[in-house]
């Protein structure tokens, strides 16, 4: 934890938007989408990813080699992030990449329960949030979820964890704790107060979005399984657009979940995506112009307010993006999908 | 009291300036050299962020880091005219 010194926006700033600029382009994914995975790897070592692609080149091939050198390199980009930032800048940009914490914490949980070994856990972690290698390996080897469960409790994402574990042992489903997770990373970063400017509250509600998209993914989601979950039991508090009671009046009924999601403050970037949703019925599409209008949302701001934590924040959406457009480039590809199919997959901008 | 302060007034007026030209010139400098400063503290950490990413920027870092430089040179023509 460093939280000394004032906030050195303008340094900061510099570097990211230089590897903002640095990031894939359309023309970029239009090659990867000509290669084969092999051909990916070795397109990927003349650019960003060379030297991750060669440390693991070794000991992995094909797409496990692409996979690792993308969790590899956005640890490694993410920690820049928290290494330059110093006082206020820090406390913010280390609050949200709890988000990695999160996503590390769920793949210890799977890894366990799929009975994964600690060697293949590890290799998925990402090493970018705020446990340091130490906790990581504690929660890759310990032996049980229950162990993990209790790891967990102590820190920012531990919040209900204690309950979610109870419920498991009686479903057997990992659902609740990776619900209670999610729950406790967004809740605690929606929970703080912070003070600030106007760029501070465009922070917020940046997160706000960011919640409320993720609130909206899941009643949709629930709608179009059919299943009978309770969706109050996934809504995650601090959100503009619903509260608990809603979602679950909401969730039951499609034409007014949408129409409700046009008339917010969301719905003019969303509404082409609305209209296909409406047509085409198809969920993914949907999910991707969630993606893109977050990220579209984050750019506008790092453009309004230069000098502040914005712009960090546009660029780790922008680079989670791309690692995720190349990841379905070469899963795609390896699962011998037409390249129109990988096309709609990716997020571009 | 009236008379008075007309008095101190006056008295006032005989005395010289408060500040003598030349330390208002040389005022006028400093205040400019420190703006001076202040404007290059974040252009010059942004600068070096740019470097430190790709140093073909060391040029252009330089002028954009030196160029609220030219106002002290601007308040440098005060000196010369008292």
């Amino acid at each position: 934890m460093r939280a000394i010194g004032t906030a050195n926006y303008a340094y900061v700033v510099a570097r990211v938007r230089h590897r903002r600029s640095a990031l894939f382009g359309e023309e970029e994914y239009r090659k990867l989408l000509r290669m084969g995975p092999g051909g990916i790897a070795r397109f990927m070592e003349d650019t960003e990813y060379g030297a991750e692609i060669t440390d693991l080149g070794a000991r992995y091939d094909g797409v496990d080699l692409i996979e690792y050198a993308l969790n590899a390199n956005i640890a490694k980009h993410f920690d820049d992030l928290l290494r330059w930032s110093n006082g206020r800048l820090y406390d913010l940009v280390a609050r949200y990449l709890r988000k990695f914490d999160a996503w590390n914490a769920k793949t210890v949980l799977r890894g366990i329960y799929s009975e994964a070994t600690e060697e293949e856990i590890r290799a998925d972690l990402i090493d970018a949030g705020e446990f340091d290698e130490t906790f990581l390996d504690s929660l890759v080897a310990a032996d049980s979820i229950e162990a993990v469960t209790d790891l967990l409790a102590d820190t920012t994402i531990g919040h209900g964890i204690e309950d979610a574990y109870a419920e498991y042992e009686e479903t057997e489903l990992l659902v609740p704790l990776e619900n209670a997770i999610d729950r406790a990373y967004y809740e605690r970063l929606a929970g703080e107060t912070l003070h600030g400017g106007r760029a501070i509250e465009l922070y917020e509600q940046f997160l706000e979005a960011e919640i409320d998209f993720r609130n909206m993914r899941n009643a949709l989601r629930i709608e179009r399984s059919g299943a009978d979950i309770d969706p109050a039991e996934y809504f995650i508090e601090g959100g503009s657009l619903f509260d608990a009671g809603e979602i679950r009046s909401l969730a039951g009924n499609r034409d007014e979940l949408l129409a409700r999601i046009r008339e917010s403050r969301y719905g003019e970037d969303l509404s082409e995506a609305i209209d296909d949703l409406e047509s085409a019925e198809s969920l993914i599409d949907f999910e991707h112009a969630l993606d893109g209008a977050i990220v579209s949302y984050a750019d506008y701001l790092s453009h309004v307010y230069p000098l502040s934590v914005c712009p960090v924040l546009a660029y780790v959406v922008a680079k989670e993006r791309e690692v995720n457009n190349i990841r379905a480039i070469a899963r795609g590809l390896e699962a011998g999908l037409e390249r129109e199919q990988i096309e709609a997959e990716l997020v571009t901008l | 009291m009236i008379g008075t302060l007309t008095n101190l007034g006056l008295i006032a007026q005989a005395e010289a300036a408060a500040i003598p030209p030349s330390a208002a010139a040389a005022l006028a400098v400093g205040l400019a050299a420190l703006g001076a400063g202040i404007a290059e503290s974040s252009i010059g950490a942004a600068s070096m962020g740019a470097i430190a990413e790709d140093e073909s920027l060391f040029g252009t870092g330089l002028i954009f880091t030196v160029l609220p430089e030219t106002l002290v040179i601007l308040a440098l023509v005060t000196i010369f005219l008292v």
